[in-house]
């Protein structure tokens, strides 16, 4: 416990690898064109100075979850890698680390490294499927093929990772809801445990939403998700949170940790993290990111932290919720002090009037905040309601 | 009498566009009042709202030293009118000041008919008046037929019009001078007692009220203890002085003047615009005929969107009132939108800029219903009731009779436009009354139902005659007519504030036309909303906004946070102008849906 009723969440690390082959026109995530050497080393050494610079203020803590995403993580060799853990063994207590996920390219020169990544404590891989149709792979701009795919999640699975997630996407340029169950049926075909299931949105600043593609009108958007919930639902998944279905026990712990507000820290460039200091300071939840270009990335000097910033109190209970209630069953209603440091009083009256509309389940009963099949559907409207 | 020859006290009259304010502004740098850097575009239109808008609201003054060629120095002093149709009530407000007005009227565009009433109410008011022709440097200019226009429509001598260019400045001179020569100097008394009329009084958050006088007999200094007639009550004077356009103090103000008091009233009721002043030792000089109260023609209801918003609402309104006695209001409570004011005015530009300086000035988010007329309801026990809220219409089983007012409106076309104006006279009930062609105009007279008027006519007409058609209408009679109340029901609950007074025979069509706009304006929900327009129990039309099947973001990761919380931020912003009725979000253009059915 820190001395203002928080008690320390647990700690996940995140950590980016900026570069893809190609940028994906729907993608708006930190990601940039690979050169034609990648300059493994000189991130290495990058990330190993960074996370020296800032170590003396960050949480000194256990670190239970690794998230390695992109950008394109398989991009970079097996060797980096295990340069990497090295080098994160003697900085960070991994002591108690679990779960350890690589986001991977389902192309054919990844396939070669899975093994090799699986050997070196590499837990979980999750690839990025998209679809198994090639014109909605190449409308999506994707470098890989239907092929691919299939034999990209086999490999996997030979390599010997047990927890294997296929991102899909749906509401794609054109689609029809069989297409989108076929997609669906293809993957549940080999039994991974985890599915993300994605709507296409178009986010700001992509090529989608300069110029978007013909997207399905809402009303197909929905048949598409009611085909797809029938299906996966059928398939023994639960949908853990908005977008994510999983077999019981094949849950991401990483993004769990997201969602029940828990803390994690950043690294590589344009990573973000948050954590919980000891209550000294007024800001003492706080978010902080990396410098986002990967050139400057590697040209600075020890710590890449371009910024941080306290959460405040009157954000907090947003920020807590804008996570707690993508969950599906929500979390135990005592985890809104611990992790926020105010008590639930003080969001009472909206909660009163969400469970009233029948967005909120009533919270007697279980002792947890969680929204009801309505409340998640409508999600941004109960949300709204904790803006200040 | 005292000798006040060196005085001119003159008003303008001009159409918005022809060239008022910049004229204006030349008296102003002609005379030396401002150096030239401070010469902002327009000096006189000190609102924000109203520089933007291109027009003048209130009235405002301004003295100026003219050293003239006869070799004297005059003290001229111009009090501000505003020009447009709404506001002819601050018009004759401001002439009362004034022994003359200008008639300003654009060389190239001749004539309108807001000018034409307005020198009506000058003449009337015993006003010389000096036709001015402006925009002479355009080469569409034609003095003569202008002139002859001015002659043949207002029926005054046109012969003396001085030409001149406020934009260049030529003849700007003239145009002093001419005024000198024409318009007599005031006439008073210095040594009489005290006798002042309150042209205008603002609210100032240093000062207090300020009001604007026009001495007719006596001196005012400062220090003095004035007595403000109707409220009886007496104040120590503070601060005379007059704008130069800056506000300028001077040790006393003189019979024949104009310019400004502050006598530290904190109460806006304490210095009602029309009152008299005197000292307070000489409290039986007689009372000056002060403003005819005008009555609000329009009216509407205002709620602020949030509850909490009411008091510091009310406060604002009644600061407007001090300096806008047209404006009225009295609380209204709605079962849809909760505690407001219902408000009145002079017409739709009015509301518009009433309701922009609460929203600008005091930071009130509102909604606004919409505007109706006043009708007059015989009751079956022969009482007679105004009913300016559709809501209050009493049961149509106890009325007898249902009238609704009735304008005259004078329109002045040119010919080549005359056709689509007579259209859209017809379609809005009109009956033509008088038809007749002057020089390249053409007046027509109409009566009109005013809520066929009020709302939307001016922008109409003016689109119909791509500009030139000008109107001034008055209210003339109540008259019998076939009116229902049209209800619109959201999700079967009858909503108060959306309910209208309709010609029956428009009853079926404008109840489409309204549920039809607002399905197009009320966003989806996590529900159906039901709209439904009634008469009675019988309801005319129905449509659905159908439900929002979800509204949820797919993704959000560690990283994500501060990007799609901007997205909620921009979906709350959305509803800031929405008012929730029941369980429904209405936007307030859905308030106003019945406005926009021509669209």
């Amino acid at each position: 416990m820190t001395s203002n009723g928080i008690t320390a969440p647990p700690l996940g690390l995140y950590l980016h690898t900026p570069w893809c082959v190609r940028k994906c026109p729907y993608c708006d995530f930190n990601s940039h064109t690979a050169p034609v050497e990648l300059p493994e080393t000189a991130y290495l050494e990058a990330l190993l100075a960074d996370l020296d610079a800032d170590l003396p203020w960050l949480p000194q803590q256990p670190v239970t979850t690794l998230f390695i995403g992109g950008g394109t993580p398989s991009l970079m060799s097996p060797d980096f890698y295990r340069r990497l853990f090295k080098g994160l063994g003697e900085r960070l207590d991994l002591s108690q680390l679990g779960e350890v996920t690589l986001e991977a390219n389902p192309g054919t020169f990844e396939q070669d490294r899975f093994s090799a990544y699986r050997a070196l404590g590499i837990n979980r891989l999750s690839l990025g499927i998209q679809s198994f149709q090639d014109p909605q792979l190449k409308a999506l701009g994707r470098i890989h093929d239907s092929a691919n795919a299939h034999q990209a999640i086999a490999a996997a699975q030979r390599a010997g990772f047990e927890r294997i997630n296929l991102d899909l996407m749906h509401g794609l340029p054109g689609q029809t809801p069989e297409q989108a169950v076929a997609d669906l049926q293809a993957a549940l075909a080999y039994d991974t445990g985890h599915v993300s299931w994605y709507q296409l949105t178009l986010e700001p600043n992509t090529a989608f939403y300069s110029s978007p593609p013909p997207l399905p009108v809402e009303d197909q958007l929905v048949d598409i998700q009611d085909a797809g919930r029938d299906l996966l639902l059928a398939a023994g998944l639960q949908n853990y949170e908005i977008s994510a279905w999983s077999k019981p026990g094949q849950a991401s712990q990483h993004n769990l940790n997201y969602w029940q507000f828990g803390d994690y820290l950043a690294l590589g460039a344009g990573a973000h993290g948050k954590v919980t200091l000891p209550a000294s300071a007024p800001d003492n939840i706080l978010r902080y990111w990396k410098t986002r270009q990967p050139e400057a990335y590697l040209q600075r000097i020890g710590s890449r932290t371009a910024g941080r910033q306290g959460i405040t109190t009157g954000d907090l209970p947003l920020e807590f919720m804008m996570n707690a209630l993508r969950l599906q069953d929500g979390v135990p209603s005592k985890l809104f002090s611990e992790r926020t440091g105010l008590p639930l009083s003080a969001i009472m009256g909206i909660l009163n009037d969400l469970v009233q509309e029948q967005l909120l389940e009533p919270m007697e009963k279980r002792q947890r905040l969680a929204p009801t099949e309505k409340g998640h559907r409508f999600l941004n409207d109960v949300l709204e309601r904790f803006m200040v | 009498m005292t000798d006040l020859s060196h005085i001119r006290n003159f008003s303008i009259i001009a159409h918005i566009d022809h060239g008022k304010s910049t004229l204006a502004d030349r008296f102003i740098q002609f005379c030396g009042g401002l150096e030239d850097r401070e010469m902002a575009e327009q000096v006189l239109d000190s609102m924000d709202l109203e520089r933007e808008r291109g027009i003048t609201i209130k009235a405002q003054s301004v003295t100026l030293k003219y050293q003239s060629k006869d070799g004297r120095e005059y003290e001229l002093n111009f009090i501000d009118t505003p020009g447009h149709v709404d506001f002819s009530y601050e018009v004759s407000r401001s002439l009362k000041a004034c022994e003359g007005a200008l008639l300003v009227v654009d060389a190239g565009q001749g004539v309108e008919a807001q000018s034409v009433a307005n020198c009506y109410t000058a003449l009337e008011q015993g006003l010389t008046v000096l036709p001015i022709l402006n925009k002479m440097d355009l080469p569409q200019a034609e003095p003569d037929r202008v002139k002859q226009e001015i002659e043949d429509i207002i029926g005054i001598d046109a012969s003396e019009a001085v030409p001149c260019s406020a934009k260049s400045g030529m003849g700007v001179e003239d145009v002093l001078e001419a005024l000198i020569r024409i318009i007599p100097p005031p006439v008073g008394n210095v040594e009489d007692p005290l006798q002042a009329l309150i042209i205008d009084s603002w609210f100032d958050n240093y000062l207090g009220v300020v009001s604007l006088v026009r001495v007719i007999h006596g001196t005012v200094r400062k220090g003095e203890k004035m007595l403000v007639k109707s409220t009886g009550k007496s104040h120590i004077i503070d601060k005379v002085g007059y704008f130069n356009p800056k506000p300028t103090t001077v040790p006393e103000l003189k019979a024949g003047e104009v310019g400004f008091i502050v006598s530290g009233i904190k109460d806006i009721t304490g210095a009602p615009v029309g009152d008299t002043l005197t000292h307070a030792h000489t409290p039986n000089v007689a009372q000056l005929e002060g403003f005819k109260k005008v009555k609000p023609q329009v009216y509407a209801g205002l709620f602020p969107i949030s509850a909490e918003d009411y008091n510091a609402f009310r406060d604002a309104l009644e600061k407007l009132t001090l300096n806008d006695a047209s404006l009225f209001f009295e609380p209204e409570n709605s079962d849809a939108l909760g505690f407001g004011f219902r408000c009145g005015f002079l017409g739709m530009l009015h509301m518009e800029i009433i309701q922009e300086r609460l929203e600008r000035e005091y930071d009130i988010d509102l909604i606004t219903t919409a505007p109706t007329v006043v009708y007059e309801v015989l009751m079956l026990d022969g009482e007679v009731r105004y009913v300016e809220n559709p809501s209050r219409l009493p049961e149509l089983g106890s009325i007898e009779e249902m009238r609704e007012p009735i304008v005259e409106a004078n329109i002045l076309v040119p010919q080549e436009h005359l056709g689509n104006v007579i259209k859209l006279c017809e379609e809005r009930r009109g009956r033509q009354t008088n038809m007749q062609f002057m020089a390249n105009q053409v007046q027509l007279t109409y009566e009109l139902p005013m809520s066929e008027v009020v709302l939307d006519f001016f922008d109409r007409l003016k689109s119909v005659s791509r500009g030139f058609a000008s109107l001034d209408y008055h209210f003339q009679r109540f008259e019998a007519a076939n009116l229902v109340r049209l209800d619109i029901l959201i999700n079967g609950d009858r909503v108060d504030s959306l309910a209208l007074i309709v010609h029956r025979e428009h009853a079926f069509s404008r109840g489409r036309q309204v549920i039809e706009k607002m399905r197009e304006l009320i966003p989806r929900q996590m529900f159906d909303v039901a709209l439904q327009a009634a008469i009675g129990n019988q309801v005319i039309s129905r449509q659905t906004v159908k439900a929002l099947r979800k509204n949820v973001t797919a993704k959000c990761y560690g990283g994500d946070i501060s990007r799609k919380k901007k997205l909620l931020q921009k979906q709350k912003e959305g509803k800031k102008r929405m008012k929730q009725v029941g369980n429904v979000e209405v936007p307030q253009e859905a308030f106003l849906a019945v406005l926009r059915v021509d669209d």
